[in-house]
């Protein structure tokens, strides 16, 4: 008995060594560190909107997203009649020139990675404006924010519905992986008009609820990028009325001006200038470049024949003959649109403004490059020169856009002055003036004025003349009906079970 | 080694001996109770195989708790009281001898050292056990065995010693092997198995000088490992070190210094082969060259390595010490590396009470790397590939550098200058780990014993690479040109500091009642983790050494970066051992791991165990027989964890440096920051479950003793992504989840025999073999996995799908070479296509598998994987009087390797292989399995596909012990001479640098830069003092 008792004893003291091991409470809670979670910053709301920003400038093209990268300028300038592929004639033959030549598969890359790319930056916003709810700060700066945020959300749809029309509309985070794979709003389309309806509800609030330029940030969105898009978009929905208004409204708010000379716009110089509009910024991070990856090296002249020399880039998107044949004797447009490599036999190259000689045809690859992308190493600013992809600001909404606009639609309704818009334009393109303008007079001079700024493809798909234009500059595999938008993502279709539908023709 | 203080059935004698409660009183347990005595009686115990005195001896009074233990020299005196007739004999490690008294006085006793095979104890994780009475899989291997070889880490050492485990080594300085136990048991999560070092886990033993070690045994199957839970599935390395033993101070060095050098070398053209094939490939020949470079000579060379070991133990019965330091200095066989490293190791003991006793258990290890063969790939600026891919391709008619300045292959061929490539840096890894425990047991009573162990293990490494500046100008060059340049010196430093600790409470409660035997364990650990990294690095460092501070360079280049890491764990175990009557063996494990990196609401998992065995030879039907010493059955389950997962991979963290730069150039970004991934809460550690059934047995009076094992061993739930819909915004689209299975079944055997035919001679021999089949079960809706990925053309290699191989290489299938146009233009789709179009006569022919007409990356098929179908080790030695040899072989079979470096070849003016050269397809030679002249950029395909099936002879070694008579004239009580070989001689199918590959399990088994096989001859003296 007195043996039990005693190995009862052993054992109490056992258990008790054992307990006192482990026995401090919260000893298993210990927080992940360096892996910052929702809960920890109190700043986190701004930052996410910061990050909403940073998405516009996503290049990844052959990976997770492209928003302003390769792919973008793909689908806006190299499908239209401004450019053609370029480079080699076998480098990304695959995505790229099957966009150019509309041989287009449902798996093409660079479709499925913008795709992917406006949808990563609508689920940064959305995440945005989740933490934004019930962010602890001022009214007026949360209301600001979500107004920055919805503004961009919108442009971010504005673009996925003229690439690919109806598209899934997805205006909140999903709860987890369940939920993304229930609620069909994460993978059926929704109709046109109802993505056209989001997005002048987001754009009508940024409006709303935002400053004008001179009362707001550098760089961020303002009254006058809400009120400019959004006339953009009633344009595409051919509400003249309200792009006469809106346009109206931002030419009478005396924010904005053209700048004095056509090539200034995209000199580092005069980013963000009296004319700029709306700007995707770029710069500096981390004492390194920060831009869109791919911008601007992608488009560089490049190196062929002969060689020796240090080439630019990657000589992909350049301006073909029809873009050439589209200006009118005298305009200084194109000369500030277009890099013509010397092909004369005298070999005097070609000198761009900074002074920088790119050598004659015989030692580059193309006869043809996009000079907006131009950064020049020597003669402007940048944390790393040496590197090819030097950032630069792409400019998305200016003055000049928001004059023609206001021509179109007071053609249209019979309001303003078309002629006077439509001259200004011309004559800091240095050509006569135009009387008695007619809608297609606006639509030649939006076709210069914008040239290789992305915005060609999509203007003629909404004059309602893709078809013809395309066939015109000899791109005769352009099928009505068809190759106004891009196939869906035939990957993002077989993982819905076929929910998701597929564009006609594809 | 502890000797038991007294026998178990000692126990139940003292249950009435008075004592109090509380610790103090237990400490008086042992307190004599005074009895009339009566005679004395005393002698000497001495091992039965030298004569020498053995101390600790335990002699005990049968039926008593009364006895005492020899001293130092072997004696011992013990009083008897009336009635006591036998004495019981018994020391760890030798047999059990009972005497009866009778009339004497005076006893001496001879003691035989048990068989060691059946009656070895191995240590099994919070304990040891008697290797007969263990119902799991474990395997076992001396450190003696490990120490006799000239290589750099216990683990490479281990090879072929072990059924069941694999062990893929490269060889290169500062490298740890990879270790695969019973397969690949995952895809995404880690497959390091758990090393537990005197109780200390952790996931690399590289910092463990070989000779420190007594004693490795590996926990196979489930069974055995499901005492270690969630980190069990890899399986468990239980590494014992040395200790002191009680007696005079012994004093030995050990040392072995020798020469290594690389062994199959792939032979590349030289400049007229060269030429030959440029010409065929491009049309024109290279331009006039008076030089032929052998790249692989240029920056390969023959290296030092030496080793190093001096040990100094001894000890009392009230203590014991062991001191071991060991310097080691391996220079690598590429030019400019040099691996050093030195570590010290003092392990004492102290016997405080008979029922009490407090170790310390420790070792310090620096090593220095300097110039690392792996380092060589990085490279901050991007310069052209790696050294040893640049060697493979750098054509021979370029010079390495004549009169400090450089041959320009970057110029020539848009190739680095492979002697540039490692002149052009100063990369240096200099590692500090202190590693140790310390423990206190206690044993209240005799069938009771406490444990408290704590073990820490604190790393600190400091690296720094230097980035010269060079221009590809004619400073540098012979001739100005290319782009192999660096237009800013760089200077990048890093450190990470991390520390772990682990305490350990154990009692353990060991009975017996009447046949039946019980031991039982329970256990709790805690654990902690933390670990800090910090990063800086700025350009323009001046190149004087002196310098090579971040503070020295540009301040507007700066960058740098810090993470850190800590978790914590908490766990519960419990071990069941019973056996009825030395027949009946059941083990049951238990442990419970709590983690603070998996989330509060699934935080706890469960790990349960059940091994039954029946010993046989035991039965009294089987006394009759003759032909089995010993026969036993086995069979185990168990569940186990891998907790290799990525930290923080259930929570949603924030990705930060997502900055935006709102004024353009015009002022520095504004940091920002995203949510961008979804992911699953309730991601955990993936769960093995593993049955295993064996037998062992002994023959022939245990000269031959083997077991064959089958096992089956089932990931249940390994972690797979699983795609989802790119519209929720999840950057890439994919969701890490527990969906997946992946099974590992085979069979291992292990035979050895031993024997001593005479005084002179004896030898031994074992073989181990081990069946090991992969695949994966289901993705369950995972994303197929490519990897393998090797640029150029080629893309990626494996794939990881259904059915298949964890890890098959995915390629394009190689039907022939096209002989002529017409054989061009005839091989067809069914709709008539010309499948490939664009071939010329001597271009591959490749399958179209889908029959669509075209060649493309949905024609690749499954060509094999690099997970051998078997793996095997022979190992043997002879001892003739004063002379020692032994042997061991090392191969497996079954397994494919991709020719990943042929594979960098991407311009016409690449080096190719000298063989290549001569069997090409040419007008005259219609070969079917070697295109004609080309260059480079051919798409993955079997072509690549090479046998991966080898034999090595890893080790022979040769000794003679010098007599002993005459050494101990002068104070030496043995020295031994030696001569080694590691890797003397290796047979392959593989034309490549060496099938031996290590790598994730997506991209293991391919050579890209490899580092070759390399042999070391070396001599060396074991002297003892």
């Amino acid at each position: 008995m007195k043996g039990v008792i005693r190995s009862a004893f052993t054992l109490i003291a056992t258990a008790t060594l054992l307990v006192m091991a482990s026995c401090e409470k919260n000893f298993l809670d210990v927080p992940l560190q360096g892996g910052e979670n929702t809960r920890a910053d109190p700043a986190l709301a701004q930052k996410l909107v910061t990050g909403v920003y940073n998405s516009l400038l996503q290049g990844d093209s052959w990976g997770n997203g492209d928003v302003h990268g390769f792919a973008f300028i793909s689908v806006t300038n190299i499908m239209s009649d401004d450019a053609d592929k370029g480079s080699t004639a076998t480098d990304q033959a695959v995505p790229v020139g099957d966009l150019d030549d509309f041989t287009i598969s449902p798996t093409n890359k660079f479709c499925e990675t913008l795709w992917s790319g406006h949808y990563n930056s609508i689920g940064d916003a959305n995440q945005a404006l989740a933490q934004l709810a019930d962010a602890a700060i001022d009214t007026t700066e949360r209301t600001k924010l979500i107004a920055e945020v919805r503004f961009l959300r919108g442009y971010l749809y504005f673009n996925l519905v003229r690439m690919f029309g109806g598209v899934p509309l997805v205006l909140r985070v999903p709860v987890d992986a369940t939920d993304a794979n229930t609620d069909p709003a994460f993978f059926t389309r929704a109709s046109v008009d109802e993505v056209y309806a989001s997005i002048i509800n987001d754009l009508q609030f940024a409006m709303d609820h935002l400053d004008l330029k001179s009362k707001s940030e550098v760089g961020h969105a303002n009254k006058g990028a809400a009120e400019s898009m959004l006339a953009k978009v009633y344009m595409y929905r051919e509400n003249w009325q309200k792009v006469f208004d809106l346009t109206q409204d931002v030419i009478n708010s005396g924010q904005y001006r053209l700048l004095d000379n056509y090539e200034d716009i995209w000199r580092q110089a005069y980013q963000n200038s009296d004319e700029s509009i709306f700007e995707i910024e770029t710069g500096t991070f981390n004492n390194g470049n920060l831009g869109v990856n791919n911008y601007t090296v992608c488009q560089g002249p490049r190196v062929g024949g002969k060689g020796g020399w240090d080439d630019l880039g990657w000589g992909f998107d350049d301006p073909t003959t029809t873009l050439v044949n589209a200006y009118e004797p005298g305009d200084k447009r194109k000369a500030a649109t277009i890099i013509f490599i010397d092909n004369s036999g005298t070999h005097a190259g070609t000198t761009l403004w900074d002074g920088f000689r790119v050598p004659s045809a015989d030692s580059v690859q193309n006869l043809r490059y996009n000079y907006k992308a131009y950064t020049s190493k020597t003669d402007e600013d940048f944390q790393d020169p040496s590197d090819k992809d030097r950032p630069k600001n792409i400019r998305i909404l200016r003055y000049a856009d928001v004059l023609l606009m206001n021509a179109e639609a007071g053609i249209h309704t019979g309001q303003g002055a078309p002629d006077a818009m439509v001259n200004m334009v011309r004559e800091r393109a240095g050509l006569m003036d135009k009387t008695g303008v007619t809608i297609n007079d606006v639509w030649q001079e939006r076709h210069v004025e914008l040239a290789m700024e992305h915005d060609r493809f999509w203007d003629i798909v909404r004059q309602g003349r893709a078809a013809s234009v395309m066939h015109a500059a000899g791109k005769t595999n352009f099928v009505a009906g068809r190759n106004e938008l891009l196939p869906i993502p035939e990957s993002q279709i077989l993982l819905s079970g076929g929910k998701l539908e597929q564009n006609p023709g594809y | 080694m502890t000797a038991r203080p007294f026998s178990l059935q000692a126990v139940k004698n003292q249950i009435n001996m008075r004592r109090g409660i509380g610790v103090a009183v237990i400490l008086a347990l042992f307190c004599s109770a005074a009895f009339s005595q009566t005679r004395n009686v005393e002698g000497t115990v001495q091992d039965a195989a030298d004569s020498t005195g053995l101390p600790g001896v335990n002699v005990v009074v049968q039926g008593t708790s009364r006895g005492t233990s020899t001293d130092l020299n072997g004696h011992y005196s013990l009083d008897l009281n009336e009635g006591d007739n036998t004495l019981v004999f018994t020391f760890i490690g030798y047999e059990t001898q009972t005497v009866t008294v009778g009339n004497r006085t005076t006893i001496n006793i001879a003691l035989a050292q048990e068989v060691k095979a059946l009656q070895e104890v191995v240590v099994v994780g919070y304990g040891e056990q008697k290797k007969s009475d263990i119902t799991g899989s474990t395997a076992n291997v001396d450190g003696k065995i490990l120490a006799e070889q000239p290589v750099l880490t216990a683990t490479q050492a281990m090879q072929g010693k072990l059924a069941g485990v694999q062990i893929i080594s490269s060889g290169q300085p500062g490298s740890s092997p990879q270790v695969r136990i019973r397969g690949v048991s995952t895809a995404l999560a880690g497959t390091s198995p758990l090393y537990v070092v005197d109780g200390v886990l952790t996931d690399d033993i590289s910092n463990i000088n070989t000779a420190d070690i007594v004693d490795v045994n590996v926990l196979k199957d489930a069974s055995a490992s499901a005492i270690y839970g969630s980190r069990g599935a890899n399986g468990v390395i239980i590494i014992t070190t040395k200790k002191g033993k009680a007696g005079d101070m012994h004093i030995s060095y050990n040392n072995s210094i020798g020469i290594q050098q690389a062994t199959n070398l792939v032979k590349m053209a030289n400049a007229a082969e060269y030429d030959n094939y440029v010409q065929a490939a491009s049309g024109s020949p290279p331009p006039a060259s008076d030089y032929n470079t052998d790249w692989y000579g240029v920056i390969l060379r023959n290296a030092w390595q030496q080793n190093h070991n001096i040990s100094l133990s001894g000890g009392t019965d009230k203590s014991t010490y062991l001191l071991n330091t060991s310097y080691l200095d391996d220079q690598g066989i590429v030019i400019d590396n040099d691996f050093k490293r030195w570590t010290i190791r003092l392990n004492t003991e102290y016997n405080i009470r008979k029922n009490l006793k407090f170790g310390v258990l420790s070792s310090f290890g620096n090593s220095i790397n300097e110039n690392g063969f792996n380092n060589l790939d990085i490279d901050a600026y991007g310069n052209i590939g790696s050294v040893y891919n640049d060697a493979y391709r750098a054509s021979p008619i370029v010079p390495s550098i004549i009169d400090g300045k450089y041959g320009n292959t970057s110029a020539y061929q848009n190739v680095g200058n492979p002697l540039l490539d490692i002149k052009d840096n100063k990369i240096r890894v200099n590692d500090n780990r202190l590693q140790g425990s310390s423990y206190l047991k206690f044993e209240p009573v005799t069938w009771l014993s406490l444990k408290s162990s704590f073990g820490v293990d604190w790393d600190y490494s400091s690296n720094r690479g230097y980035y010269y500046k060079f221009l590809a100008d004619d400073q540098t060059f012979l001739n100005a040109g290319g782009n192999q340049q660096r237009t800013r010196s760089n200077l990048a430093v890093s450190q990470t500091q991390w520390m772990h600790w682990v305490w350990d409470n154990t009692a353990t409660i060991t009975r017996q009642f009447g046949k039946n035997n019980l031991v039982f364990l329970v256990g709790t650990t805690a654990e902690k983790y933390t670990n800090q990294y910090l990063y800086g690095t700025r350009d323009d460092v001046p190149a004087d050494p002196n310098l090579w501070y971040i503070g020295v360079g540009d301040a507007n280049t700066s960058k740098n970066n810090g993470t850190g890491d800590a978790w914590a764990r908490n766990s519960y175990l419990a071990r069941l051992n019973y056996n009825f009557d030395e027949k009946y063996l059941l083990t049951a494990n238990f442990r419970a791991d709590g983690s603070s990196l998996l989330p509060s609401q699934n935080r706890w998992r469960e790990y349960p165990s059940l091994g039954l065995a029946w010993i046989l030879t035991n039965e009294s039907f089987m006394q009759a027989q003759h032909l089995f010493d010993m026969l036993k059955l086995r069979a185990s389950y168990g569940k186990v964890g891998n907790d290799k997962i990525p930290t923080g991979s259930y929570s949603q963290v924030v990705t930060l440096n997502q900055a935006y730069a709102f004024n353009g150039s015009s002022s520095a970004a504004t940091n920002g920051a995203k949510i961008e991934q979804i992911v699953d809460p309730n991601i955990t550690w993936e769960t093995t479950v593993e049955t295993d059934g064996a037998v062992e047995f002994g023959l022939l009076r245990n000269r031959l003793t083997g077991e064959v094992d089958y096992y089956n061993k089932k990931v249940q739930n390994a972690l797979i992504n699983v795609p989802i819909q790119r519209t929720v915004g999840d950057i890439d689209g994919l969701v890490l989840t527990n969906v997946a299975s992946i099974q590992n079944r085979g069979l291992e055997a292990n035979l050895n025999w031993r024997n001593t035919i005479n005084d002179n001679w004896s030898y031994h021999v074992g073989a181990n073999a081990t069946l090991n089949k992969n695949k994966v079960v289901a993705l369950n809706g995972g994303q197929a996995i490519y990897g393998g990925s090797i640029g150029a053309a080629q893309g990626f290699t494996t794939y990881t799908d259904n059915g298949l191989p964890v890890g098959s290489f995915y390629v394009l299938q190689v039907i022939g070479v096209f002989n002529s146009d017409e054989e061009v233009s005839d091989y067809k789709a069914s709709d008539g296509t010309v499948i490939q179009p664009s071939a010329k006569p001597g271009d591959f022919k490749y399958q179209d598998t889908n029959g669509d007409g075209k060649i493309d990356d949905s024609d690749r098929i499954f060509a094999g994987s690099y997970q051998p179908k078997a793996y095997f080790g022979l190992n043997g030695g002879v001892n003739y009087k004063a002379w020692d040899l032994s042997l061991s072989l090392y191969g497996n079979e079954g397994n494919e390797v991709y020719n990943g470096k042929k594979a960098v070849r991407i311009d016409a003016r690449d080096n190719v292989e000298s063989d290549v050269v001569y069997n090409r397809w040419t007008s005259q030679n219609h070969t079917q399995t070697e295109p004609r002249a080309n260059s480079g950029n051919l798409p993955a395909s079997t072509y690549f596909v090479e046998s991966g099936s080898f034999v090595r002879i890893n080790n022979v070694t040769v000794g003679y012990t010098l007599p002993k008579d005459k050494l101990e004239k002068v104070g030496i009580q043995s020295l031994r001479i030696f001569a080694t070989s590691q890797n003397l001689l290796t047979l392959k199918k593989f034309s490549g640098f060496t099938p031996e590959l290590p790598g994730t399990p997506l991209d293991s088994g391919i050579e890209l830069s490899a580092y070759p096989t390399t042999r070391t001859i070396a001599m060396g003296v074991n002297i003892t003092l």
